[in-house]
């Protein structure tokens, strides 16, 4: 008998190892004990590695850390804004760890919930949209950069707002996320349309000329991933509207923007002029390969679409359509973006905040070479440099940069919250069960509302 | 003190404490690895808070289980998998096993190596090698269409989903277990088959009257594996359906994970309910023993 319960517990071990590590770790899944157990062994000695690699503030004067993830974007960027720093001050370098960014952000969890700060770097990046979930669940990371000379006047308001929270600033914003409209210009003929077309309409008229563009061409208008939540997000922000009302209370099934995005959206599915993809890849392949006429999205998707060299001077960029009936309707959105903040961890904070405020904060020399990054500043001086002006090839020779620019500085600012993603999470499964298994808009709203209440009451 | 023919201890009692001092080092690290996050876990799943904001809430975490409907969902969903792909992996084992265990068979290292082979695989990369073949225009919908079939959406729907995890779970870990039920058949002696073949028995017979008795201990053993095993199910469920559509392949696992790092970080909640899956893995262990243990 007290083999058996020496068995028993044994094999329950492995189910306690999860909930040790704060709740699920990544305790691999499989179905057979041991063989599982040394993969999970395997993955975390990869992630420990990882760690390792993953460098930490340093008490090096001239030497700051920074955690960001796209080797062709930011990590180009802050490599490059070091170079242009290090200009006046000798000897200045920064070391660069290429972390993705949910990864970045379980790794400030951890170290949150560990009371262990010690492994952060001084900088690091995250996504706007997480950032008041960080800023409000965990404010010891953050240093408070307000008041630090850097002028957030000159940031676009909806940008700041990202990283603010109860006033203070956190954040440098870098990137933008400004919604554009790719098509497909040669696809667009054959329908009978150019892109103007396509520029400064309602959804209502998007969705006619789609059908239009379906049954001349074959083609679906728009792709997006199964699941995702990118466009309905956009449209929802176009009206300045969020799944969050003021005083932060989850805003879903009585929220006409909400209604109306996911009926446009999935109507479009239905006739067959949305095309819903299973993954990332997916998605990239069915813009690239000519599978759907146009893609909407944050403006860092142009760097897919002129992946495809092949292709240039059959796209063109325009701004997104816009919703009408709710609110203060608009043809400008946001997807995406990331601001740069300095961790508490970090030791000689004046030297990163004067790296900041000096470089992403103060250099046209740097937000001019970025711009072939597709990196496009938020700091409104950029903007009137004349490399923002220059005519892009690839979309017929198109102001595209000026264009994006101009569409950034009109987005409706709303309110995100610390439970962002939460909401985008929920709304993302009841849209899945909208268009995937037919369950009627009201029904699904309502849950996604009570499972986003529901998270928030824990 | 003692002599050298004077027995300080007893010759037995000297056994006994050499026994007890070569178990404490591992004694130690269980206790240390395992039992005192154990206990720190419980302690946490009594607390209630997003992020580092906790308050001790009693057993309001546990209650909030019972209102939990992605909770049920997942439960659910872990017990589909539980249930359809744990025999049928387990079954599909023991008749690859004993047709390896063939004397008369040839190339039988090549096969067993092939049939094992896919454990050797990392988990999330075979998902994710899954995943690609199930896609859209992926492999398997090539097939299909080039069979004059159509081709099916897989991961738009909740049942080919769950299928598809099933089936990729099958693929991965069927060799794993049928070493286990080979190593078991090598402990048969062989003449007890050749007896009951000059008895008049058929195949199928001595393996219902000889193999599935005999090898009941590896049964179990293979059984309780599995069960633990697909209970904590999680890299297939992130890596190959991402939970989707919707939820309806979300495992526990992969939810108290999301509890804990996607969602606004509620580690009390997620605490508890790795505490509901430990309770849940325990029961069912010993049930299975008390069924499957006739000693």
């Amino acid at each position: 008998m007290r083999k058996k319960i020496v068995a028993a517990m044994l094999a329950s071990m492995m189910v306690v190892s999860l909930a040790a590590c704060g709740g699920g770790d990544d305790g691999s899944g499989s179905t057979g004990g041991d063989t599982k157990k040394e993969e999970t062994t395997g993955t975390d000695e990869k992630k420990d590695d990882a760690a390792d690699d993953a460098v930490a503030a340093t008490d090096d004067e001239n030497t700051l850390t920074v955690w960001c993830w796209d080797p062709n974007f930011n990590i180009y960027a802050i490599n490059k804004a070091a170079e242009i720093y290090a200009k006046d001050h000798e000897g200045f370098n920064v070391k660069v760890t290429e972390i993705q960014s949910d990864d970045i952000e379980t790794k400030l969890t951890t170290a949150m919930s560990a009371g262990d700060l010690s492994t952060l770097p001084d900088i690091f990046l995250m996504q706007d949209n997480s950032f008041q979930k960080y800023a409000t669940n965990y404010p010891d990371i953050f240093v408070d950069l307000t008041d630090k000379g850097i002028d957030y006047t000159q940031f676009s308001e909806a940008k700041v707002a990202y990283s603010t929270l109860d006033g203070k600033n956190y954040g440098v914003p870098f990137d933008n996320g400004a919604a554009i409209s790719c098509y497909r210009t040669d696809m667009l003929e054959q329908a009978g349309y150019t892109v103007d077309d396509f520029t400064d309409i309602t959804w209502d008229d998007f969705m006619e000329k789609a059908k239009v563009v379906k049954e001349k061409t074959g083609q679906p208008l728009l792709t997006q991933q199964a699941g995702s939540t990118d466009i309905i997000m956009m449209m929802i922000q176009s009206v300045g509207a969020s799944c969050f009302t003021e005083d932060g209370k989850a805003n879903i099934v009585d929220n006409e923007a909400v209604k109306k995005a996911v009926e446009i959206y999935s109507q479009m599915v239905k006739d067959g002029t949305l095309l819903e993809v299973t993954d990332w890849d997916q998605y990239v392949a069915s813009i690239n390969n000519g599978t759907v006429a146009g893609v909407i999205n944050g403006c860092w998707i142009m760097a897919t679409v002129t992946a495809q060299e092949d292709q240039s001077g059959k796209w063109a960029v325009t701004n997104m359509p816009k919703m009408e009936g709710v609110g203060e309707a608009s043809n400008y959105s946001n997807n995406g973006g990331s601001s740069w903040a300095v961790t508490s961890n970090c030791k000689k904070p004046d030297v990163a905040v004067d790296f900041l405020k000096s470089t992403f904060g103060g250099s046209t020399e740097l937000y001019d070479d970025l711009i072939a990054k597709g990196a496009l500043a938020t700091w409104a001086p950029a903007g009137d440099s004349d490399v923002y002006n220059q005519e892009v090839p690839f979309f017929s020779n198109d102001k595209v940069y000026a264009k994006i620019v101009d569409f950034a500085t009109k987005t409706p600012s709303n309110v995100t919250g610390p439970f962002y993603y939460d909401a985008r999470d929920a709304i993302g499964v009841a849209l899945s069960q909208i268009t995937q298994q037919g369950i009627d808009i009201g029904t699904a709203l309502q849950e996604a509302q009570d499972t986003v209440d529901f998270t928030m009451g824990g | 003190m003692s002599g050298p023919n004077k027995k300080g201890m007893s010759l037995e009692k000297k056994h006994n404490v050499t026994g007890w001092v070569f178990l404490i080092p591992a004694t130690a690290l269980i206790c240390w690895m395992s039992f005192y996050p154990m206990i720190k876990a419980f302690i946490m799943s009594m607390q209630t808070g997003i992020g580092i904001n906790l308050t001790f809430g009693g057993a309001a975490n546990y209650l909030r289980i019972l209102k939990d409907p992605t909770f049920k969902q997942c439960l659910f969903n872990t017990f589909f998998y539980l249930i359809i792909q744990v025999p049928v992996m387990l079954v599909l084992a023991l008749a690859l096993a004993s047709m390896l265990n063939n004397k008369h068979l040839r190339f039988k290292g090549l096969f067993r190596t092939a049939i094992f082979l896919p454990c050797a695989t990392s988990l999330v990369s075979y998902a994710m090698i899954f995943r690609s073949m199930f896609a859209n225009d992926g492999f398997i919908n090539t097939v299909l269409r080039g069979f004059g079939m159509n081709p099916i959406m897989w991961f738009a729907n909740a049942w080919t989903a769950r299928a598809v995890i099933i089936i990729a779970l099958i693929w991965r870990w069927t060799g794993y277990n049928m070493v286990f039920y080979l190593s078991g058949l090598q402990n048969i002696e062989y003449s007890v088959y050749e007896a009951a073949k000059i008895d008049g028995a058929s195949p199928v017979q001595s393996f219902f009257k000889i193999t599935v008795p005999l090898l009941k201990p590896t049964i179990l053993l293979t059984t309780i594996m599995s069960t633990n095993g697909t209970l904590q199910l999680f890299d297939e469920s992130l890596n190959l359906t991402n939970g989707g559509p919707g939820k309806s392949t979300m495992t526990l696992s992969h939810y108290i994970y999301n509890t804990s790092f996607v969602q606004s970080p509620n580690f009390g909640y997620a605490a508890a309910m790795s505490i509901i899956v430990l309770i849940m893995v325990a029961i069912l262990a010993v049930i299975q023993m008390k069924v499957g243990d006739e000693r």
